[in-house]
């Protein structure tokens, strides 16, 4: 139980040695390397982000000036890692996603033949510590207390909007009917780990409610402008879990744990979600979000908001 | 050169841990308990964290559970201990007995830090585990299983239940207010999570409050029931359960009514033409 079998130790502990010496890109980099040109329905490519990007972002943002030539160079990172292992290995998920399959070639890529055989034994769930439980009892639950505030913020801002443009019904009705699935998932997720929920819900609910319809009634640019500041936030929000969760992993990987579904799925389901914000990001940003009138005011006093029902959320 | 004092010191703080099968010099115990009475400090006190919040804050179904509160020795003296209880009550008396039975010296008490209450909560920590393996008839309602797993609990109780009054007495020193609430709530808690109930809304926090503020109550009426099977104590958690339910419903209907009116009125300002 105590770790893996020595022969594996020393490369992998190096090979991640050398991996912890690679700079890390700050998420605005990130960012910029994502929202340029990137296509929504290639999962791949935005989830990547933190195993790809951060060894190669340097290299890429210096070879790809231009948008097009860094979606040409992110897609052919991705091909190249997607290819699975020869070495796979047989613990978790037996669906292997290509995110999962993707990452694991990455570290089963470092082990060695011996590691390869000694992995086919069935290795123990390490038990979570309990900062570890902390973390993630906390990160769901600003998690869905985000999805619910982003529901209600979609819910007041539609009527408003659409009774001046009925064009933008389709937009509001994707935008939300995504939303009120995110917020499923963390339902369930809730109640499946046991976690408690904010306690703070009904404020959270009428700030929420407040904030749509007034932006709303601002007009289609500051309803857009608020779209837009929530968006951004969450999806750093989402990107520092996603990595903190990458890390434990790496971690137990790195002892010779094995890796639940549990985890990966998790991992998974927070990746998909981050990438559907950034869509809508995106989408008020081709709305004319830049356009809105107190756009500094706005976005900053939105943004700043965001941060400290985040922050208020992890606590209560 | 170590003076007498401290060899036999070092000599009692050995045994203290070693059963007593494991004693090579069969010297008399009250001399030697007294002896390290005088010369040892007591052990120091549980470095681990008493708060359960941490450890239980999210439940991995795939991993193994935390560490239970109480190491192994000390689940060893106080599982010894709590079959005294029926006879001696929650004192010093049954953890004293329960060390010796368990093959530790009757000092050993002290590695226990809160003492008698450690001998409390492992009674409300044992049968709140046990409630896992309830059976549950799976056709019946989420209240008629809150019900259930409640007087289970509170059956669970009839063993000691002519020393839960001074058991209620001790948690509700101030110092020891806060574990006695933690573990009401935990309590609450898994009653419900057991029962399949999965809100996530403010309601987890009402079903909770009035699920412990129930059981408390209960528990207390049931120090003075003497009816047969409790049936008493049943009636009583069934009217309690009843009024909780129906004022949960009211505060509901309440709600939607106030709800549903002020979305009629923002949406018939809308259609007279307002700008909101």
């Amino acid at each position: 139980m105590q770790g893996p079998p020595g022969s594996s130790k020393a490369p992998l502990s190096l090979q991640l040695q050398q991996d912890k010496q690679q700079p890390t890109i700050p998420v605005e980099q990130q960012y910029e390397a994502i929202l340029g040109d990137l296509k929504y329905n290639k999962p791949n490519s935005a989830a990547l982000i933190p195993v790809i990007v951060s060894p190669h972002a340097n290299t890429m943002l210096r070879l790809a000036p231009t948008p097009s030539s860094r979606h040409a160079l992110l897609l052919l990172c991705c091909c190249r890692s997607a290819v699975p292992a020869t070495a796979s290995t047989s613990n978790s998920a037996p669906t292997q996603t290509p995110i999962t399959q993707s990452r694991r070639s990455l570290s089963s890529s470092a082990k060695t033949a011996g590691a390869a055989a000694a992995e086919s034994q069935l290795r123990p769930l390490k038990p979570l510590t309990p900062s570890q439980r902390a973390f993630l009892s906390s990160a769901l639950r600003v998690n869905q207390a985000g999805e619910l505030a982003a529901t209600l913020i979609y819910t007041a801002q539609t009527p408003p909007i659409v009774a001046r443009e009925p064009h933008l019904s389709p937009l509001m009705r994707h935008m939300y009917d995504q939303e009120a699935g995110h917020l499923t998932t963390f339902n369930q997720l809730i109640a499946k780990h046991r976690v408690r929920p904010t306690a703070l819900y009904p404020l959270w609910s009428v700030l929420a409610t407040g904030l749509g319809w007034s932006t709303a009634v601002l007009g289609r640019e500051a309803a857009m402008a608020c779209t837009e500041a929530v968006e951004t936030e969450i999806g750093g929000h989402y990107n520092a879990q996603i990595r903190q969760l990458l890390e434990m992993v790496a971690e137990w990987e790195a002892d010779g744990y094995a890796v639940g579904s549990e985890f990966t799925d998790l991992i998974d389901t927070l990746r998909r979600i981050r990438d559907e914000e950034l869509e809508h990001l995106d989408h008020a940003i081709n709305h004319d979000a830049k356009k809105a009138q107190p756009y500094w005011l706005l976005t900053s006093a939105i943004r700043a908001g965001c941060r400290g029902a985040i922050w208020v959320s992890e606590k209560v | 050169m170590r003076p007498p004092a401290l060899s036999r010191a070092a000599a009692g703080a050995s045994r203290l841990l070693t059963p007593r099968a494991a004693w090579t010099r069969p010297a008399s115990t009250t001399s030697s308990s007294i002896t390290t009475l005088t010369t040892t400090r007591r052990a120091q006190p549980n470095l681990q964290p008493t708060t359960a919040s941490r450890a239980r804050a999210y439940h991995a179904s795939t991993h193994p559970p935390p560490p239970p509160p109480f190491s192994p020795t000390e689940t060893a003296i106080l599982s010894a201990a709590y079959t005294h209880v029926p006879t001696h009550g929650f004192s010093q008396t049954s953890l004293a007995l329960g060390a010796r039975s368990a093959g530790y010296l009757d000092i050993s008490t002290n590695l226990l830090p809160d003492g008698v209450f450690s001998l409390i909560k492992y009674h409300l920590l044992t049968h709140r585990e046990l409630l896992s393996s309830t059976p549950l008839p799976p056709t019946s309602t989420l209240s008629a299983k809150v019900e259930h797993l409640t007087f289970t609990r509170l059956l669970a109780n009839a063993p000691v239940l002519p020393h839960l009054q001074s058991a209620l007495a001790i948690m509700a020193q101030p110092s020891y207010i806060p574990t006695s609430l933690a573990e009401l709530a935990v309590l609450a808690d898994e009653i419900l999570y057991l029962a399949g109930d999965v809100s996530v809304d403010p309601t987890w926090y009402t079903k909770r409050a009035s699920l412990s503020a129930i059981y408390a109550a209960s528990e207390l009426f049931m120090t003075n029931d003497t009816s047969a099977g409790f049936r008493d104590t049943r009636a009583f958690l069934a009217r309690r359960l009843g009024e909780a339910e129906e004022l949960g419903g009211a505060v509901r209907s309440v709600g939607e009514w106030v709800g549903f009116n002020a979305k009629a009125g923002v949406n018939v300002l809308r259609s007279w033409g307002a700008p909101i």
